[in-house]
């Protein structure tokens, strides 16, 4: 299989009307230009063929174990830190490979954010907002699906691979509700149809002529996102293939670490080369209230290896330079040490990292004070966070979208772009 | 405060409301039961007269009425859960009687299935898709006391007051499975006794006093002291089922350590004594000397009842008819149940940042709801017998939940109608029949995994109404086990399509009553005959026809 070809050369709705007509034995088609919203803004972003991969560290990753060390004090755990590939910075020993890369990375070591559980965190660092009862935010995923997504491909925009969050599209709708493969990346259940193509058409030129004659009387949204929703799960028969990396996986195995976080972000790399817009991938276990050094000792390796893996992988394809990769969890791990030797949940003060398309590398941004008890320098609020992802993918912050009557920004109003950080 | 004129009001109106309804009773006893149909007839027309009001304040249009066989659908779908046989639906369409659709409305609220469907609703409503608590998954006792409490007309108030009173185990008696949701959960029994029953959200409140609501939190943790004495109790194996029952401690109080942000490391709460919500606090008696209460209730027995119930006390106050909340609350609920959206949107939040679309029906429904005695089905018909509900679901506006409730609106189907309409629309059932064999358990068919449709289907709304179904849907019905729900043996629809002797417009005719449960239209005859006439490929043809239907915009939502 061939996965350098560009993705104008994958089947799209247009080759499927093509063959729709073909075969459908004359049935009547639906308006499919009324489907598809024309958001200008959105046709812009999509334009600049942007996407975006977040490795998404479930349970919270600790800063002292990964990329802000206090080395010496208190606070500092067991682990040494190494030097690095751009000679300023150091980080954790449990990551060799990142430090031999971090002249591509963007390290914020000053995150302050507002949740402090996992649930509350996890919705926050999907959203930018804090859940509340009246308003459905959108996750990253579909606002980034929606802005740099091709809204003809055949391909889900927003796939999710064995990660959290439950916020979804919320008020952007349902046409970029995140698409989950299982565990392993592989299609979920009954994502394969055993129809043979003929049979299929047959089957739809019925179905249709019944939803055409529906749609002229019933003009409610529910039944429209029912219809599109219909139309995605058939495309997507035409892009199987892309999720099938089975071939791709022997030849790669040994290079992303062999481990099933490695397939995942793999796989990823393998998605955005098809042309999905955004990937999340998922490594839980990090909410070490107890043995934290033990825990990351057996996590931060295999995440390392991945991820290093997966910005050589990116890189080598040509495919860094527009694909912004995001590293981050919920919340960051407490400064003390508790008497089970683990960390906490701690929001004060902790890091993320960015890398990738529209954004510097070999940057350290922000600092914590000696302990890491408080940013020192430069915090950087979920807010902040956010709207520096987006205007890194080319995306303007300060869209809107609506709740009702209300609008809501992608991020959040009186946060500000960290401009240091953007390439 | 804004809230005490409120109750004030309503206590006024609560009592006229109750006078009015004496005097009703009165009269309808020494007159004649006509006056009782009457007297329907103006509260259901009350309903309309408040809603075109609406319109004509807001310059909106409204849909024409429903035709028979929209009105059938979906009066079905609502009361019963399901779509009506083909018999069913034949017999309504063919009836030229003027009163058919009340009499249809007075026959589906007697049958057996109201009771079976509406258990379903609120069973949902308490427990949702993933309740919090040990061994609350499994619950057959909470739901078949919760279908007798339909079955036999028990008021609302009443069987709340069941629930929050939770006396006996949860097998045998069933109520008592509320409270397992919240073991040693006081906090958050708290929030889900105030948002289900009361329409409050009062969650704000347990971490500050919120600045745009009026509770504070003292009137959190003071509600919350009702229930921090309550303990889950296993009480062993009943009818080969494991029990819980609801056990109350005589002391213990509910520690308040003030604003979250004022907290200090260590600090100790202050014990913070029960009050009713904007409202007194509670009046104890006095504990008895000397008693004590045990670390814990032992396992494998009832709990003894305490000196003194909080708990019960909570349940009066909550379910009592001058709780301005309440009946609110629920007459709010059935309106959003069967109107799409609340008058009060979303349902559960009566708050003053958050006002009613149609202030004077919302007071109308609850007095009108209190003053019958808590008798939802009184309010169900009234409101399904109003030309409002019976408006069509067709027009230009694109709202599923057109605010001003011009237009019928757009609900997709729950898990458990979906699968059960797809049994009759396959003729599932008849085959069964067919073949001499004993019905199935409701969700238990062989071959079929249940666990699939609450995978798939389980959340098609995000609670506050708006359809949230996306491309994993579309697999399942595409690729999944629906077809394995269309029957091709003896009996069975496509049975019926391919073997019957009779022309093949009239099988479309069946096809067309059976699944969307109304007749083709003409185009529609035609298309599906000239599907279903090739003889190379019919076995599949047909398969693809009754596919179709059950898969298509029009039977996925309730319109």
């Amino acid at each position: 299989m061939n996965f350098n070809c560009p993705r104008n050369e994958h089947l799209n709705r247009r080759s499927l009307l093509k063959s729709s007509l073909a075969t459908a034995s004359g049935a009547s088609l639906m308006n499919w230009g009324g489907l598809f919203g024309s958001d200008s803004h959105a046709a812009e972003a999509s334009k600049k063929n942007k996407h975006c991969i977040l490795i998404w560290l479930n349970g919270g990753c600790s800063q002292f174990e990964t990329f802000d060390m206090k080395i010496g004090r208190p606070t500092g755990g067991l682990f040494r830190d190494i030097s690095t590939n751009t000679g300023e910075s150091r980080v954790c020993e449990l990551m060799p490979n990142i430090a031999q890369r971090m002249d591509k990375l963007a390290v914020i070591r000053s995150m302050k954010t507002s949740q402090i559980d996992h649930s509350g965190g996890i919705y926050l660092m999907h959203t930018g907002y804090q859940a509340t009862a009246a308003v459905r935010f959108p996750e990253i995923g579909a606002i980034v699906a929606k802005y740099c997504g091709d809204a003809e491909s055949d391909l889900p925009n927003f796939v999710k691979i064995s990660s959290n969050g439950n916020a979804g599209a919320g008020i952007i709708g349902p046409r970029y509700s995140p698409f989950s493969l299982d565990k392993d990346g592989r299609l979920p259940t009954f994502s394969e149809s055993r129809l043979a193509p003929p049979i299929e058409a047959r089957r739809h030129g019925l179905r249709d002529f019944m939803e055409e004659r529906y749609a002229k009387v019933h003009k409610a949204e529910p039944a429209k996102m029912y219809r599109e929703s219909y139309d995605r799960a058939r495309r997507l028969q035409n892009v199987r293939q892309a999720f099938d990396v089975d071939s791709q996986w022997e030849k790669y195995r040994e290079k992303y670490g062999n481990s099933k976080l490695g397939r995942r972000l793999m796989t990823a790399r393998c998605l955005v080369e098809s042309g999905v817009s955004f990937v999340e991938v998922g490594q839980s276990g990090y909410d070490t209230h107890a043995d934290n050094f033990e825990g990351h000792k057996s996590l931060v390796p295999t995440m390392d290896i991945g991820w290093a893996a997966l910005l050589d992988d990116l890189g080598e394809r040509g495919l860094l330079q527009d694909t912004l990769v995001v590293w981050m969890g919920e919340i960051g791990r407490t400064p003390r040490i508790n008497n089970r030797s683990g960390r906490d949940h701690y929001v004060r003060s902790w890091s993320t990292a960015l890398a990738g398309g529209g954004v510097k590398g070999g940057l350290i941004y922000g600092e914590s004070d000696e302990d890491g008890i408080d940013v020192k320098d430069k915090p950087v609020t979920e807010g902040d966070f956010f709207g520096t992802v987006y205007t890194a993918l080319g995306i303007d912050p300060l869209e809107e979208n609506y709740a009702g009557v209300r609008p809501i920004p992608l991020a959040p109003f009186g946060h500000s772009v960290v401009e240091a950080i953007l390439a | 405060m804004p809230q005490l004129n409120e109750f004030s009001q309503h206590d006024r109106r609560f009592r006229m409301m109750s006078f009015q309804f004496v005097a009703g009773l009165v009269c309808a006893v020494a007159i004649a039961a006509s006056t009782m149909v009457a007297e329907a007839d103006e509260f259901r027309g009350s309903i309309d007269q408040r809603i075109k009001a609406g319109w004509k304040a807001n310059n909106v249009k409204s849909a024409g009425p429903a035709t028979d066989a929209e009105f059938l659908r979906r009066v079905y779908l609502d009361l019963h859960g399901v779509i009506p046989t083909r018999e069913g639906a034949a017999a309504f369409l063919d009836d030229a009687s003027p009163e058919k659709r009340s009499k249809l409305i007075d026959a589906l609220l007697e049958h057996p299935r109201f009771a079976i469907h509406q258990a379903d609703v609120w069973d949902l409503i308490y427990f949702t898709r993933n309740p919090p608590g040990y061994g609350t998954d499994k619950r057959k006792g909470f739901q078949k006391w919760l279908r007798e409490q339909f079955e036999n007309d028990v008021p609302y108030n009443e069987w709340v007051r069941s629930i929050l009173r939770a006396e006996g185990n949860t097998v045998k008696d069933g109520s008592p499975m509320f409270y397992v949701m919240y073991k040693s959960q006081p906090e958050d029994a708290a929030e889900a006794i105030t948002q289900k029953f009361l329409g409050i959200q009062l969650q704000c409140a347990r971490c500050h006093d919120h600045p745009f609501e009026e509770w504070k939190q003292t009137d959190f943790y003071g509600f919350a002291g009702f229930l921090s004495r309550l303990r889950v109790v296993d009480v062993g194996t009943v009818d080969k089922e494991k029990a819980y029952a609801i056990g109350e401690m005589n002391t213990g109080d509910v520690l308040f350590t003030g604003p979250v942000t004022e907290q200090k490391r260590g600090q100790k709460g202050e014990p913070v004594k029960p009050k009713f919500l904007g409202s007194d606090p509670l009046v104890e008696p006095k504990l008895p000397e000397g008693v004590k209460d045990p670390r814990n209730f032992p396992n494998g027995k009832q709990p003894p009842t305490p000196h003194f119930s909080r708990k019960n006390a909570l349940a009066d106050w909550v379910t009592n008819a001058d709780n301005p909340y309440f009946a609110r609350a629920a007459a709010n609920r059935i309106w959003g149940q069967l109107m799409g959206k609340g008058i009060v949107h979303p349902v559960d939040n009566l708050s003053p940042a958050n006002p009613p679309s149609h202030p004077e029906l919302l007071d109308e429904l609850s007095n009108g709801l209190a003053a019958h005695n808590f008798d939802l089905k009184w309010l169900i018909r009234e409101i399904v017998n109003s030309r409002v509900y019976q408006l069509s679901a067709s027009g230009e506006n694109t709202e599923a939940m057109p605010l001003w409730f011009e237009r019928a609106r757009y609900r997709p189907l729950s898990a458990e109608e979906l699968f059960e309409s797809w049994l009759l629309a396959g003729g599932y059932h008849d085959a069964r029949k067919a073949s001499g064999k004993e019905p199935e358990d409701r969700f238990n068919v062989r071959g079929f995994t249940w666990d699939y449709m609450r995978r798939f289907f389980g959340r098609p709304n995000d609670g506050m109404g708006n359809f949230q179904g996306g491309m994993q849907e579309h697999l399942y019905l595409n690729n999944g086990q629906i077809h394995q729900l269309i029957s091709k043996d003896k009996g069975s629809l496509y049975d019926h399509l391919a073997t019957s002797e009779s022309l093949m417009e009239d099988r479309v005719e069946r096809l067309f009553l059976q699944v969307l449960s109304r007749r083709p239209e003409a185009e529609e005859t035609e298309k599906f005959v000239a599907h279903l006439s090739p003889e190379d490929d019919q076995r599949n043809q047909i398969h693809e026809a009754i596919w179709t239907l059950m898969s298509c915009s029009e039977f996925r939502f309730n319109h």
